[in-house]
């Protein structure tokens, strides 16, 4: 519809729209009435201004394109602008551009209600309970919406104003907040921020609060807000504060950003945190979903994906997801979203409100304790046998495989899953040694321990231990690694050394000592029968002659008893090799022997008596080695009783049979019970040689009754007598 | 000469005690150390002649030896060792506690009355 300039006069007179004509640059050539509103003043003509010269700063550009797309094929447009008003705020028009015979005839409707709605909504998206307002910086004056009344809990009829509204801040952020406001003024630069306030019923709220600056010819005319109460979001990021306090938001070095999600207009909020982190133009009202998943890290984007759909089909409020993005400069940096969903009354989740976490650096952190982990892990399974790191309190902080089947085995207790504390899982004999070496690590240095434990094969284990503390990065000590290495088999090799070189030393020691109480043995007779035989030569009385050959007899005897000793100890070696084991009836076996030496006792008119257990006494033993050595006792016994008694006893209990030879000899000290059994151990050259008489017997007889499996025991007092006691495995 | 013989075997006692009586020599026999001990303080002697293995629970010669030294009386009176002790090394350790001579069991007599031959000398 185009309209001569003459109907133009009379029909823009009566109508509501804002009529221009002007030329293809923009100047007004002709303008209706209310077009005069855009006028500072009423005095100043309109006609021959540039339209732009009234168009908010932001709009001129766009004004300049949309009359550069109209032209003959395209000759109507339209395009919404802003005008600053002078007192009422600003002026939204909605133009229609209608291009006929090279001049351009604009029609504009005033759509600043839904305009301001607009910027509501394009600030922040349909937030809960939102509101706008207005500031006009050069006349003070201020509006707010009825949002705004409802958020302060104030009736909407009250006339605003700026102290007004900055009084519903606590006192301790109202000048921040004021000063937020100034500084757009001065600085023409959009803030938002999140301030608690205190309504007018006095219930504490927090708001967050959006300004942008409109700019008209360099300075700001008009600064348009919006309001929003995110006292539900606020508490729920508090609350999430809380619950997470690792992820806590507060947390140096972390960096994040609000998003707001609304699903139902697929459009995504962004703080200005949020651009900020990741570079993205503090101008830029949203992202698309598209633009969006680009930034994510393709190998991340199916997961991702996946976690947000499995989330959204949980009935937990919660959201959560992980995902790389990249930044400007192209390099990915690890994040983390926290967040909540709003569901509708279907239950579908409408809009998610969150948080984007820079997990980055802490991301890096854990890579490279895994790592280590790894390594520590490799070193705990492989370097040793065991390897058991703990804690300054003692409490297993990794364990090697081995030694965890070992606790889990042995203390039914799992060290990777419960707190475990190592003195509570190790054997008895090796808790002091643990205790005095783990408070020495704990004081910083490293020991070294050795001990013995028992397998649960039954066989015995060396194992040798370190402590090495671990510190912090000063000389604070933070854990303790120990290391358990069997040294089984070194330990068995040095025994057995050692053991070989004593068996050589006792050996040689026996020898010499067998040698030197041979040699004593058969030189003391020897002397007697000598020397009888130079006395014979001489004496002439028979009866002395008859004196000396019976002495020469006794000589004689004793120096065949020494070499039948002689024999027994050279058999030794070869006795082991063949005994022949078989069950035998003690009472049996004791009674002969018994029996064998009665005659010598009778003769030195001892009490000579043999008390058999009742019941049949059986052991497993090679009956004459047995026997060669009880013979030797009891002779011995005879041997040393000259009056008095000599008793033989048997008597068995659960598990042994004792043999006891008990007579009221001469006795023997203290000091020489172990020189009687054991020449092996005297030492090899003794000024004091006394026993070996009969030391060779009884060493004899003690030996073999190891042999059997068996001991020997003695008491004895000097003078008064002597019991033998000899044990024997009971075997029935 | 007036001599004492300790010795526990008493085949050995008696044939000393026989050849020596034979040299003119008057022995007494002490079966033990505490015999020993009241014999050299009754008689007045020129020659102690000591066995080391005394016997079961009994001081031995070299225990005795020790007890004589203490006896100002004995001061210069000479101890032998008489003993079947002999292996190598066994006369080196009599004589180093101080026995003044060494006699190997059998006694070789000849040099056991030379050595007794002197004492009378110095």
């Amino acid at each position: 519809m185009a309209f001569s300039l003459e109907q133009f006069g009379i029909l823009t007179e009566k109508t509501l729209l804002f009529l221009f004509i002007m030329t293809k640059d923009g100047q007004i050539i002709e303008s209706n009435k209310r077009c005069k509103i855009l006028l500072p003043s009423e005095n100043q003509e309109i006609k021959g201004r540039y339209i732009t010269d009234f168009i908010i700063d932001e709009d001129v550009h766009i004004f300049t394109r949309t009359i550069s797309e109209l032209s003959e094929q395209n000759p109507i447009v339209n395009e919404s602008f802003t005008f600053p008003l002078s007192r009422m705020g600003v002026l939204s028009l909605k133009f229609d551009f209608t291009l006929h015979n090279d001049l351009i005839y604009v029609s504009g409707v005033d759509t600043t209600e839904e305009y301001k709605e607009h910027r509501a909504l394009v600030t922040i998206s349909k937030l809960t309970k939102t509101g706008a307002w207005y500031f006009n910086p050069i006349t003070k004056e201020m509006y707010w919406t009825k949002g705004c009344y409802l958020i302060k809990d104030l009736d909407p009829d009250t006339p605003m104003t700026r102290d007004l509204g900055a009084s519903f801040y606590p006192e301790e952020s109202r000048a921040r907040v004021e000063n937020y406001l100034n500084t757009l003024i001065k600085e023409k630069e959009p803030y938002e921020y999140t301030e608690k306030i205190i309504t007018h019923k006095g219930n504490e709220k927090w708001v967050k609060v959006v300004a942008q600056p409109v700019i008209f010819r360099n300075e700001v005319v008009y600064v348009n807000g919006t309001i929003a109460d995110v006292t539900e979001r606020h508490n729920y990021v508090e609350k999430l504060k809380h619950n997470e306090r690792i992820k806590h938001l507060a947390l140096k070095g972390i960096q994040s950003g609000l998003f707001d999600y609304n699903i139902e207009q697929n459009k995504v909020f962004y703080s200005l945190d949020y651009k900020r982190m990741l570079g993205l133009p503090s101008d830029q009202e949203y992202l698309s979903k598209k633009d969006f998943r680009a930034m994510i890290h393709p190998d991340d984007l199916d997961a991702a994906t996946k976690r947000k759909e499995d989330n959204f089909k949980n009935k937990e409020q919660h959201y959560y997801n992980h995902y790389r993005l990249r930044d400007k400069k192209g390099n990915y940096r690890y994040y983390e979203v926290h967040g909540f969903r709003i569901k509708n009354e279907k239950g579908e989740t409408v809009r998610l409100i969150g948080n984007l976490i820079d997990v980055h650096q802490r991301k890096l952190n854990e890579k490279t304790i895994q790592e280590n982990k790894k390594r520590l892990r490799a070193m705990v399974n492989n370097g040793m046998d065991h390897t058991i790191l703990l804690n300054t309190k003692g409490e297993i902080l990794m364990a090697d495989k081995a030694s965890v089947e070992t606790i889990k085995q042995d203390y039914d207790r799992d060290p990777t899953s419960e707190t475990t504390l190592f003195i509570d899982v190790i054997p008895l004999n090796f808790k002091p040694v643990f205790l005095h070496a783990f408070n020495e690590a704990l004081k910083g240095n490293t020991m070294k321990r050795e001990f013995e434990r028992i397998t649960q094969l039954g066989s015995n284990q060396w194992l040798e231990t370190k402590y090495i503390p671990i510190f912090d990065e000063g000389t604070k000590v933070n854990s303790v690694l120990i290391t358990f290495l069997d040294i089984t088999e070194e330990k068995h090799a040095e025994l057995a050394i050692r053991q070989a070189h004593i068996k050589e030393q006792e050996l040689s020691d026996l020898k010499s000592n067998i040698l030197s109480n041979l040699s004593h043995e058969i030189r003391t007779p020897l002397n007697g029968i000598m020397t009888i035989s130079k006395l014979l030569q001489f004496e002439e009385s028979p009866e002395e002659r008859e004196k000396l050959i019976g002495y020469l007899q006794e000589s004689q005897d004793r120096l065949l008893d020494t070499l039948t000793t002689l024999s027994n100890f050279s058999e030794l070696e070869s006795i082991q090799k063949n005994l022949d084991y078989a069950l035998i009836d003690i009472n049996y076996l004791v009674e002969t022997s018994f029996r064998e030496h009665r005659h010598i006792a009778t003769t030195k008119n001892l009490d000579y008596s043999l008390v058999l257990d009742e019941s049949i006494p059986k052991a497993i033993i090679d009956k004459n080695l047995f026997k060669t050595a009880l013979d030797n006792i009891i002779h011995n016994a005879i041997k040393y009783t000259n009056q008095g008694s000599v008793q033989v006893k048997i008597k068995r209990s659960k598990k042994n049979i004792y043999i006891y030879v008990i007579d009221t000899g001469i006795g023997i000290d203290e000091k020489s019970f172990q020189k009687i059994f054991d020449p092996f151990v005297q030492e090899s050259i003794g000024l004091s040689r006394k026993y070996e008489g009969t030391g060779i017997g009884l060493s004899l007889s003690k030996r073999y009754i190891e042999i059997l499996g068996g001991k020997i025991k003695v008491k004895s007092e000097l003078g008064k007598g002597t019991e033998f006691k000899i044990l024997i495995p009971n075997r029935l | 000469m007036n001599i004492l013989y300790v010795e526990d075997n008493k085949i050995n006692a008696m044939v000393m005690d026989k050849m020596l009586s034979k040299n003119n020599s008057n022995v007494f026999i002490a079966e033990n150390g505490s015999q020993a001990l009241k014999v050299v303080k009754e008689k007045n002697l020129d020659l102690i002649l000591v066995d080391i293995n005394l016997g079961l629970n009994q001081m031995d010669g070299c225990e005795l030896l020790e007890r004589f030294k203490k006896l100002d009386y004995l001061e210069n009176i000479p101890v032998f060792a008489v003993t079947a002790y002999a292996m190598p090394g066994d006369e080196q350790r009599f004589i180093k506690i101080g026995f003044d001579k060494y006699f190997s069991k059998p006694v070789n007599f000849d040099k056991l009355l030379s050595a007794i031959s002197t004492i009378g000398v110095s």
